[in-house]
């Protein structure tokens, strides 16, 4: 576990606000700093992607996808971590997303600790 | 009496004044000239015989005045031309004689005359009796044929209505008219008169029998109306449905009279609500296999509708247990994460029920309902199907809007309809996405409810096919979601119908009545 995580920046990225109000509550009691967005177009729009550490984004919404928000991330030279998280994903789905350079590929709902887990490693990265 | 007769019969008006007074010359110069005739055949005195003569048809053809001329100019004629040399006396006698014989003419005359205008009085009596008899009878015919006329049109009415009217004394009494239909309902030949009550009763399915005889029993005891369904068995065997409705007739003491009533055969009728209930149970049927074929193509969606909240609970459960669980547990923390838990669980339940509902092949069921709560549900349930295919969703929903008498599953199912519709009409196009959904209230007591898209727009030259059964333009479409949209509108009292949306897309809107249009 790192120590100093609470300057990591971890970025919510859900067009439903009860998973990005809940995922910033279970990151705030494991001791993590986080930001929630509605939209990718509203995390790039924000300015916060130099200094976010993890990214923790569902793969459907509205307009730009999670999945297309991660290219858009690589092709800015952005690496940023990043754990999908999805209400319907499937295997080939998960495959490109850990090709594109996932960390974790999570199906919604799924365990506080695997979630954790991967947003340490993500922040050891 | 009566001045008209008077006129008539005293003055013998055919005759004229100069007339009158001439038949008095005419007629003594008559006498004169026949006494001369019998005078010159040695037939002496003869005047006075034909004189008399004169006076009486003068009198009795010229009345009182002319015949009092014809005594005087028989008289003078007679004292000049055939007495000239007789003695004053037998002149006077002769005289005299004539005048008697004028007063008794004038009394003849005039007992004539008063019979004339008794006769005459009796005659216009009996001639006004007459035409008032004449008149009633015409009066009478013609009512006579106005209700013979009435009672063609009202046989006509039973006939067409199946209804036959009927009056009947209960025991000792029995059944006291019988209209023609009710031979016909009842299967009883009219020229076999008549039926007793318990041939009628005979015809009664026995299995309905007591039951009829119960409800025709109290009615009696009661002195009450009454109204069964029954079924009656022709001599050939069929067996047909009737109604019959009775309402008791009481004396001014209150004792039952008879009772009058209708019998109608029901059974058109109850094969046509037998049809109606299974045409309407087929597009139930239909509506229910097109709702699962749809909720099938959206189980994704519908799965992700439902994890979306579930994962919010699970997260907040999870973080409610790290905060009890920390060394200090921070009680305050862990009670909102376990409150956010408990609201997403039910958000998670309430689409489930959503979702179940819409599975649900239960009865067609009409109720209150608020269509912006149903549109509001139903781009729930839909909204990541939209985020799928990267749509968004305006709406403009009238908060006035008044509440409808609606199959809430049904409505939903059209709100739905529309909606994927116009996702797939939207999913390859390269522009703009948007689905707009707008309510509103419009006149004669309606509201409208549209689903606009920015999609490929309606098929050309096809835009009336549409709604026709087994139309698609989908790969994959079975042509039948319009069709029942339309249908379970139609059936609601609105319409459904489709056009072009500016600048492109289409636009389908359906109307329904607000509650107040249905009588509620």
């Amino acid at each position: 576990m790192s120590g100093n995580r609470e300057n990591d920046l971890v970025a919510i990225v859900d067009d439903d606000e009860s998973v990005r109000d809940t995922l910033q509550g279970l990151l705030r009691v494991a001791g993590f700093t986080s930001r929630a967005f509605e939209s990718a177009e509203a995390f790039l729009e924000s300015g916060h992607q130099r200094e976010t550490s993890c990214l923790i984004t569902d793969i459907r919404m509205p307009g730009m996808s999670g999945l297309q928000l991660q290219a858009r991330l690589n092709a800015e030279q952005c690496r940023i971590p990043t754990i999908f998280i999805t209400a319907h994903g499937d295997e080939e789905m998960r495959l490109r997303a850990l090709r594109a350079g996932a960390v974790e590929f999570l199906p919604k709902p799924f365990d506080d600790e695997v979630l954790l887990e991967s947003v340490r490693a993500a922040l050891e990265r | 009496m009566d001045s008209q007769a008077k006129l008539i019969w005293t003055a013998q008006p055919s005759i004229s004044f100069a007339s009158r007074y001439g038949l008095a010359v005419v007629s003594v110069a008559a006498a004169l000239g026949l006494a001369g005739v019998f005078a010159h055949f040695h037939v002496p005195q003869t005047f006075g015989a034909f004189a008399l003569s004169a006076i009486a048809v003068t009198f009795w053809y010229a009345g009182t005045k002319p015949g009092i001329l014809a005594a005087l100019l028989s008289s003078v004629v007679r004292d000049f031309l055939f007495d000239s040399h007789t003695s004053t006396e037998s002149r006077l006698l002769f005289d005299l004689v004539f005048l008697v014989f004028a007063l008794l003419m004038t009394q003849v005359v005039r007992g004539r005359n008063e019979l004339q205008l008794r006769v005459a009085e009796r005659t216009a009596e009996l001639t006004q009796l007459n035409d008032n008899l004449k008149r009633e009878i015409a009066k009478h015919n013609q009512v006579e044929a106005e209700l013979r006329l009435s009672e063609t049109y009202l046989a006509e009415a039973q006939r067409l209505s199946h209804t036959g009217s009927w009056a009947w004394s209960p025991p000792p009494g029995d059944i006291r008219y019988w209209s023609e239909e009710c031979f016909r309902v009842q299967g009883f030949d009219p020229k076999g008169g008549q039926p007793r009550f318990e041939a009628f009763f005979q015809r009664i399915h026995p299995d309905d029998q007591a039951r009829i005889a119960e409800v025709i029993q109290r009615a009696v005891r009661e002195k009450e109306e009454f109204e069964f369904d029954y079924r009656i068995i022709h001599p050939g065997g069929e067996i047909r449905d009737a109604r019959s409705v009775g309402h008791p007739i009481l004396g001014p003491s209150g004792d039952l009279i008879e009772f009058v009533g209708t019998i109608i055969d029901v059974t058109d009728r109850k094969q046509a609500e037998k049809e109606r209930e299974r045409l309407r149970e087929a597009q139930a049927d239909l509506a229910h296999a097109s709702r699962m074929t749809t909720m099938g193509e959206l189980t994704a969606s519908l799965a992700h509708e439902v994890n979306q909240p579930i994962t919010a609970a699970v997260n907040g459960a999870s973080t409610c247990v790290r905060w009890l669980t920390r060394e200090v547990p921070d009680l305050g923390e862990a009670r909102e994460a376990a409150l956010g838990a408990i609201r997403n669980a039910k958000r998670a339940a309430d689409i489930i029920n959503r979702i179940r509902s819409l599975s649900k092949r239960g009865e067609s069921t009409r109720q209150l309902a608020d269509v912006n709560e149903l549109i509001r549900e139903m781009i729930a349930l839909l909204r990541n199907e939209a985020n799928r295919y990267s749509v968004s969703i305006r709406i403009d929903l009238d908060a006035s809007l008044p509440m409808v008498m609606a199959d809430p599953v049904q409505v939903q199912q059209v709100i739905m309809n529309l909606i994927i519709n116009s996702l797939d009409a939207m999913k390859d196009v390269a522009g703009t996405r948007e689905l707009f959904i707008r309510s509103e209230s419009t006149e004669h007591h309606h509201l409208m409810i549209s689903v606009s898209d920015t999609g490929v727009g309606l098929p050309s030259q096809q835009t009336n096919q549409i709604f026709d059964a087994f139309f698609t333009t989908k790969p994959h479409g079975i042509g039948m979601g319009l069709r029942i949209s339309r249908s379970i509108v139609e059936s609601h009292g609105g319409r459904l119908w489709a056009a072009d949306n500016s600048p492109c897309g289409a636009c389908f809107y359906f109307t329904l009545p607000a509650k107040a249009e249905l009588g509620e």
